[in-house]
């Protein structure tokens, strides 16, 4: 009942009031607590999925293998939640973007250090040395 | 010279590349301009039908091409203007009968001779698609507001791009304002954010572009519809004029539109026309 008569005054604005139909449109998706998309906007965010795939050609096998490169890479260096790693190709204006989102399990960072060897040993160190910093999750 | 090659290319079939193609070359022909439009869509000849011409043909692209007939004798005069050329494709030939080098020299030979060349290109992203493209100075997009046009312009896009053109302008063409009001069709604005090209013209879904092509009569002749104007409008575009791109999109006023029912009182592309 709600949504029709949401979709009822929708429609009188937006003939009233082309150029503000979206906000207004925004207002009644408010008050009835959910917003479906049209079949217009439906339209437009499918285009944008498949147009970035269509483009640099990347289907789901190559962005497995990339994230499994990422991974190894990553996890070299740090501790991540691989159950949680995700990959994705994103579209802003005629950009083409690879998204990954990697969450860090703790905050634990080795890695190896090797000083070429024009390094002034301030230190004294020499030849591989790995290297840990662990920091204190109780502390915000 | 200062000569211009447009092809009109659209990737997916059916969206309106030989109606743009007809009356782009048309509109510019009423401008004054020598024009030759040129069918590359070998094996389906479709232009000579749209301009009424179907019953003139005696020499083809092909012809030309394989120096069979000179380039004069397979161009058809239009019926109504003498500014307008057609150079109709082959009909029984295959369509890999021509290559892209033939198609460059062919180009040459017709900048020779007119102000602008309009190219229709047949569909898909094959030879005939890239011999359409090889000569032209620039790339006109036709697409409908509907995804399977869109993701094929897209396409296009990027292919044009990749042949070293300048980035091609669009026409979207069989907009229905009544189901983007609703939201059940994407606007002129969804489909620019989407393709990320510049608009040349908005042609609205029009019936009388069945009637006109019925009668072998561009839709540009008809003042009072829609479409034509939207068809008139580009053209001028093409040749530079600053025309607004909004004219489309509104709805026509109830005087307006009993206007036109009547059928009196002259069309804003009707004075265009004879000034």
């Amino acid at each position: 009942m709600l949504g029709l008569a949401q979709r009822w005054l929708k429609g009188a604005f937006v003939l009233s009031h082309p150029e503000k139909g979206t906000d207004i449109m925004g207002i009644f998706s408010f008050i009835s607590g959910r917003k479906k998309p049209t079949p217009s906007e439906l339209a437009k965010e499918r285009l944008k999925v498949v147009l970035v795939q269509d483009r640099i050609k990347v289907n789901p096998e190559l962005l497995e293998l990339i994230k499994s490169d990422l991974l190894t890479a990553i996890s070299r260096r740090l501790d991540i939640d691989e159950q949680h790693v995700e990959i994705r190709m994103s579209r802003e204006d005629r950009w083409d973007k690879l998204q990954a989102e990697v969450p860090i399990k703790r905050q634990k960072i080795s890695f190896e250090w090797d000083p070429p060897a024009h390094t002034t040993a301030v230190t004294g160190l020499r030849g591989k040395v790995t290297v840990e910093v662990e920091k204190d999750d109780g502390v915000e | 010279m200062d000569s211009r090659v447009i092809t009109i290319t659209s990737g997916k079939g059916g969206v309106g590349k030989t109606t743009t193609t007809a009356n782009i070359g048309t509109a510019l022909a009423l401008q004054g301009k020598r024009v030759a439009v040129v069918d590359s869509d070998i094996g389906l000849r479709n232009l000579d039908a749209v301009l009424g011409l179907e019953n003139r043909i005696v020499y083809d692209l092909v012809d030309v091409v394989e120096g069979q007939c000179r380039l004069r004798q397979a161009l058809i005069k239009d019926k109504r203007l003498p500014e307008l050329h057609l150079l109709p494709a082959a009909q029984t030939r295959d369509k890999n009968a021509v290559n892209s080098v033939q198609m460059e020299q062919l180009c040459q030979q017709l900048r020779a001779e007119f102000d602008f060349v309009v190219i229709d290109s047949p569909a898909g992203i094959e030879q005939g698609f890239r011999n359409a493209i090889v000569g032209a100075d620039e790339i006109i997009i036709v697409a409908n507001p509907e995804m399977a046009s869109v993701r094929d312009a897209d396409r296009i896009i990027g292919l044009v791009e990749a042949a070293g053109k300048p980035e091609p302008r669009l026409i979207l063409n069989r907009l229905r304002s009544e189901m983007v009001k609703r939201g059940d069709m994407m606007d002129v604005a969804d489909v620019l954010e989407v393709l990320g090209i510049d608009l040349l013209g908005i042609v609205p879904e029009d019936e009388m572009i069945i009637v006109a092509t019925n009668k072998g009569e561009p839709i540009v002749y008809d003042k009072r519809s829609r479409a034509g104007r939207s068809f008139l409008n580009a053209a001028q575009r093409i040749m530079g004029e600053e025309i607004p791109l909004d004219e489309v999109t509104e709805v026509p006023s109830l005087l307006e539109r009993l206007r036109r029912f009547v059928g009196f009182g002259p069309a804003l592309a009707e004075r265009r026309v004879r000034s």
